[in-house]
Formats: structure tokens, sequence, C-alpha cells
């Protein structure tokens, strides 16, 4: 058995199946993981680190586009997007395998846009299971994530996620809000999705954070603040109080990013 | 007055309204201005009563020259009052908008001076909303019943969704309770939006089918105004008057046939008037009742159930014990046990535990390889639910007996059956019953509980 150890992002795990087909090993004698993966190394394999290559990732995902289609390619980049904890790691099987056989059958399948309807397969199960979990969080934060405005008029928002879903998100505030500028800064992994007036966004990297920019709200900041405050408390009916049925809905991890929880 | 009171005071006024959904409508954004909207809409926060918050729910004002009875800003009542302006109102939406905060307005209003006054009033926020400040985001609208005709079209070109409430189940019921409104100017204008929208459709459908792929063309489809596009919704108080569960949901099943609705909401009855006419509920509101009832909704909409099959005169309310597909599941089990390798999608759809996803990732995964309990599992079938009703290639998952005490029982130890925010928050008194007295008849121990 052969064990291809790939980084754990989009590239890292694309670079990953290129190289899987390119060493023409058969698919039953190669197995991919992530570099992160908690196994232990076994006897009798062969581990092989494969670098992450943007020229093989691309030759991946293009024909994952054209064979698969859009929505099944999505649903992949997606599912390599979710975070894992180390329990569900232990429990499950490794995201790069998964993702790795999932393309090995959908290639091999006449119609390719179906393979995420297998779910009877373990690969495929699985394929689905991390791209629910991470496309739940990310429309969690459509809804949950709040912009503050900055003393400049640039609206920053501070999250942190399980899943890398800063893409997915941003996409959607560019859509939005096209004619505001903003910066969605995703703590956990360190990096922002930055916007500007009328075109569209980056990812940047930010290891080290300007705290006192972040922190210099507009005048008028508070004052809508309070507001939002005001509304969210009277709004609830005494009536029919039920803190277990809000903490079910809005799970406390999302609280502190919040401005009616926090 | 301050912005600050006038919000606190007419957010107030409309927590009682139930719909706020933003759902029913995809828009991408223009590109300029600002706001974009997605089918299923998005929930911003939910506030101490669990509730969804992802419209800004205000009325324009709660003076009003109506008095029904189960209405805190009825004119009778002695309640501070207080009204917005236009302006007011769009400052609010576009900045609690930008900051995420929500995900459009629900704007109603109480009364003032005339039904036409103050729908005209609803006309000129909106339309500043939508010329004046670009807005693009949803936009939920309450009609005023008795306004013209005139007015309702053209807030319903600038809205995304409109409702009029139905308030009360029953004719008899409206004419006690609320003797300003009847049934004919609710009922109207209902009607007059469902044609609207039709011929919007139609408008549209036209235009798509004369489609070129000259440029001209698309942009006049794209800048066709869509009358109120995610469709009408209503509501109505449940537990104010004594109808029962069948005749309620009789009432919304004619809602989504003749008028086309897109939803119809419930909400249970909450005392604030303190009004002779009126119950009181010394158990709270009949949140139990209310939770059946939606689930029975849902049942009508998705999953093709008629209100015949789970209700009858003779047995005129729902069972509290059972949600409404195990109670239909265990009267009739002579449709089960249902093969998951075969059975059509719309046999599937009326499992209990499988719910209309599950069902059909289920004819689509079967399609690939034959399946067993585990794939379901994954799938999402709750199995502790379907196990009774389902066998995979010809196996049942445990030795378990078709009958409809064995299953009931069973059933009965899910504790799913009886939401745990409403278990928890003062129906303890279930604990008193034993397994015996949980017989079909249980209208009787039903009223004690709901406090009808």
């Amino acid at each position: 058995m052969k064990v291809l150890i790939c980084e754990n992002s989009i590239d890292g795990i694309f670079s990953g199946v290129y190289r899987a087909y390119a060493s023409r090993y058969g698919h039953n004698n190669i197995r991919l993981t992530t570099s992160d993966a908690l196994e232990s190394f076994e006897l009798f394999c062969e581990y092989e680190e494969v670098p992450v290559d943007p020229e093989c990732s691309r030759k991946v995902a293009d024909t994952l586009r054209a064979r698969l289609g859009q929505e099944v390619y999505y649903d992949i980049c997606q599912a390599i997007s979710a975070g894992e904890t180390e329990k569900e790691q232990r429990k499950n099987m490794n995201k790069a395998e998964a993702v790795y056989k999932t393309v090995v059958l959908g290639l091999s399948m006449g119609q390719g846009f179906n393979v995420l309807n297998c779910l009877g397969n373990p690969y495929v199960a699985r394929v689905f299971q991390l791209a629910r979990s991470a496309g739940n969080e990310a429309h969690h934060l459509l809804g949950f994530l709040r912009f503050s405005e900055l003393e400049n008029g640039t609206l920053f928002s501070r999250i942190h996620p399980r899943n890398n879903v800063l893409p997915i998100l941003a996409e959607h505030f560019v859509d939005r809000l096209p004619m505001e500028n903003f910066i969605i800064y995703d703590e956990n992994r360190k990096t922002a999705a930055l916007h500007r007036k009328g075109s569209g966004y980056l990812l940047a990297a930010v290891p080290q954070a300007d705290e006192e920019f972040m922190n210099r709200f507009s005048e008028k900041e508070q004052e809508y603040r309070q507001l939002w405050l005001e509304f969210f408390h009277s709004i609830a009916i005494e009536a029919r109080k039920n803190p277990k049925l809000q903490r079910q809905n809005i799970p406390k991890r999302f609280w502190p990013d919040t401005v009616e929880l926090k | 007055m301050t912005l600050m009171k006038k919000l606190n005071i007419l957010s107030d006024a409309a927590k009682y309204d139930v719909a706020c959904t933003s759902s029913g409508v995809e828009r991408g954004g223009s590109g300029k201005g600002i706001g974009n909207c997605i089918a299923p809409g998005i929930c911003h926060t939910f506030s101490a009563d669990g509730r969804c918050i992802s419209l800004l729910k205000i009325l324009f004002t709660n003076e009003c020259i109506f008095n029904c009875a189960y209405c805190l800003n009825n004119c009778n009542n002695d309640v501070k009052r207080a009204a917005f302006t236009p302006e007011e109102v769009c400052t609010l939406t576009m900045e609690f908008y930008r900051r995420n905060y929500i995900e459009g307005l629900f704007l109603s209003s109480g009364i003032l001076i005339s039904p036409n006054y103050t729908m005209d009033l609803i006309y000129q926020t909106l339309y500043q909303l939508r010329y004046v400040h670009g807005f693009h985001g949803y936009i939920h609208v309450k009609s005023i019943p008795g306004a013209d005709p005139v007015l309702v079209e053209k807030v319903g070109f600038l809205a995304d969704r409109m409702s009029i409430n139905l308030e009360l189940p029953t004719a008899d019921s409206l004419r006690r309770l609320a003797p300003c409104k009847s049934r004919n100017t609710i009922l109207k204008p209902m009607r007059q939006i469902q044609n609207s929208i039709d011929a919007s459709k139609q408008e549209l459908a036209l235009l798509e089918n004369r489609l070129y792929p000259g440029r001209g063309e698309l942009a006049h489809w794209q800048e066709t105004p869509r009358f109120v596009p995610a469709g009408q919704s209503t509501q109505m108080i449940i537990g104010a008057t004594p109808e029962s569960d069948f005749q309620i949901m009789s009432v919304a099943e004619r809602l989504y046939q003749n008028f086309n609705l897109k939803r119809v909401f419930f909400s249970a009855f909450v005392n604030v008037t303190e009004n002779s006419d009126l119950p009181a509920l010394p158990g709270g509101p009949p949140l139990l009742r209310e939770h059946r009832l939606y689930q029975a909704d849902w049942l009508l909409r998705f999953y093709h159930f008629k209100v015949s099959e789970l209700l009858s005169e003779d047995k005129p309310d729902f069972n509290i014990f059972l949600d409404p597909k195990c109670d239909w599941a265990l009267r009739h089990l002579e449709f089960f046990p249902v093969e998951i390798n075969r059975a059509d999608y719309y046999t599937l759809l009326r499992v209990p535990g499988i719910g209309y996803k599950s069902a059909s990732r289920i004819v689509k995964a079967r399609k690939q390889s034959v399946l067993t309990f585990s794939d379901l599992k994954k799938i999402g079938v709750v199995l502790k639910r379907a196990l009774y009703f389902i066998t995979c290639s010809g196996r049942m998952m445990y030795n378990t007996k078709l009958e409809e005490d064995y299953i009931c029982r069973n059933l009965m130890g899910d504790k799913t059956q009886i939401p745990r925010e409403i278990r928890e928050s003062g129906y303890r008194q279930l604990s008193l019953f034993d397994e015996g007295m949980i017989a079909p008849d249980s209208s009787a121990s039903f009223q004690k509980i709901i406090g009808v």
C-alpha cells in the first residue's frame, strides 16, 4: 500500500489526487491522508509527501468541473474546507481519502454529476457529511455575522468559525453590499476577506492584526447598537420565554461575536 | 419622543405578529444600491422566546381606530402611543441592514385616521426605501383591511411578501372579537393579491417566451416589476375562541387551495388585554397545540396529506402525545411495513422518521446500490421512529411487532415527541398520566392541559 500525504487545503488535496492518478499504482493500492492526520505509521506501507502544486490542482479542478459539474465541484470544495476536531478525526475516515475515492467513483460513472447521490458508498457519505457541516455553518454565519462601522466608514466583522467558510461569506456579502468597504476577519485562521467599494474581494493572511484599528468605531456605531439591543429585547414575548430553544437555535459558540448576546 | 423610545413601543406592539420569515424569493444584488435575497431566507438571531428574528418587525404606528378584543393596541386600551415617520423607518432599516442585523423590513400598522391614510403612509415608506435608498432586501408588509385596492396594488409592486391576517378561524369568532373587521374586508384583498400575483407571473412568462438573445429584451424582462414575488401569507390566533383543530386545519387547507397562500401561520393566544370575552389561560399560551398545528401544516404542504386523513368530525383534535404523522401511521398499519429499496417517493413520505429530504435522498441513492439500515442513518432518517415501519431488503431492523399498542408504547418513550422546549416549560403534568391513560380519545385530557 502506498500512502500519499498531502496538505490539508483544496490545492493540497487536489495535488494529492493528481499524484495518485499519475503514479499509476492503481486506485486500490493507494491511499491519501492529510499531513495533520492523527494516524500512526503502519508497517508495509510506503509513505510519500506530495508538495502543493497549483498547476496540478488547477488541472484536477478543471476536470471535476467539466466531468462532474459545477455543483459537485462546489460540494467537494466545501467538504475540504470543513474543519474537524481531534475527536471527529479519530472517529471518521480521513478527508483526503474520502475526496480521492469519491473523485475516482465519479469519474468512472456514466453520469458523474450523480456521484454525491450514491450515499450508500462510505466515501461519498463522508464527503456529503463534511460538505453539509461546512455548508450549515456558512449558512448560520450569513445571519449571525455582525458588522461594526469603523471610524473611516469601513464595515468590520470578526468571526470564529470551525470550518473555513470565509470565501462563501465574502461572496455573499460582495453581492449584498457592493457599495461598502468591508472586512471580514476570521480570527481562528488569521485570514481576512477585504472588499473595496465597487470591486471584487480578496483573501489575505493577517498574521498580526492591528487591535487598535479594529476597535476605533465611528460615532454613530454605539447609537445603532443600542437601538438594536432595544429592539432585540422588546421583540421577545415574556409569556413564551424559552432560553433553551434560543440556545438550540443560535448555539452558544456564536454568541461572543454578536452584538445582542455577548 | 426619541427614536429609541419609539422603537421600543412599536416593536413591542408588533411582537405578536408571527411571520418573521425572509424566504421565497431569490434576487441577486444589483451591483449598486444595497441588498439581495436568498430563497431559503436567513435567520439573523433568536430572541429570548426562541423565535427567529429575521426582519425588523415594527408597526408604523400603534394608534388604532379599531377595537379588536385580543389586541393590545385596540382603541379602548390605555397604552403609550407612537408613530414613526417614513424617514425614520428607512434610516433604521438601512443602518441595521448594513450591519447585518436584519434581512429586511416587516412593516405592519395600527389604523391611523383611516385605512387608506395608513396604507398610503406605508406606501410612501416603501417607495422611499426602494427608490431613494436603493434597498433591494426583503420587505414583508401587512395589507390594512379596508384599504383601497389601488393602494394595495401599488404597495404590492414594492414588497416581496404581503399578508392580511385572518385573525380568527371562523367568521363568527371574528364578529365577536373584532367587530370592526369582517370576513369580507379580509378575503377580498386576499383574492385581489392572489389575482395580481398570477397576472404578474403570466406577464413575466410571456416575456420569457418571447425572449430573444438580444440584450434589450433581457433587460426589459429583468426590469419588469414583480408583484409580491414571495407570495402572500396569513395568520390566525389559536386558543382565543373554541374552534377545534379540525376546523382550524380545514380553514388552512382551503386557504392553500383556493387562495394559493405560501404560508398560514398560527399564533398561540397570549391574553394581554384581560377582556372578559377572552379565555384566561393559567397554564400559559397553548404552545403544544400550536406546535401540533404547525406539524400538520407541514404535512399538508410537503407531504401530500389531506386534513381529512389526519382529523375528522369524530376526532377533531390532535393527539398531544404523538405527532400527527405517527398518529396517522398508527391508525393505518395496513400500509406498513414499507420496503425502502422499492417503495415510491410518496409512500416513503408517509413513514414516520423519514422527512422529505431523506425521502428524495433515498430515491436517488438506491439507484446506485441497495440500501441498508446503516446507510439510512447516514442519509438522515430518524431510525428510532422509522424502524417500526420499514424493511431493508425484506428485513426489519429489529424483531418488532406490527401492533398499534406495541409501537405506540415504544414511540411514547421517544422524548422528541413532545419537544423539549415545551416539555420543560410547564408541561410537567404529563408525567401524572400513566401509560394506560393514553387512549385514542385523549381530547378531554388534551383540553385540560392546553387550558381551552
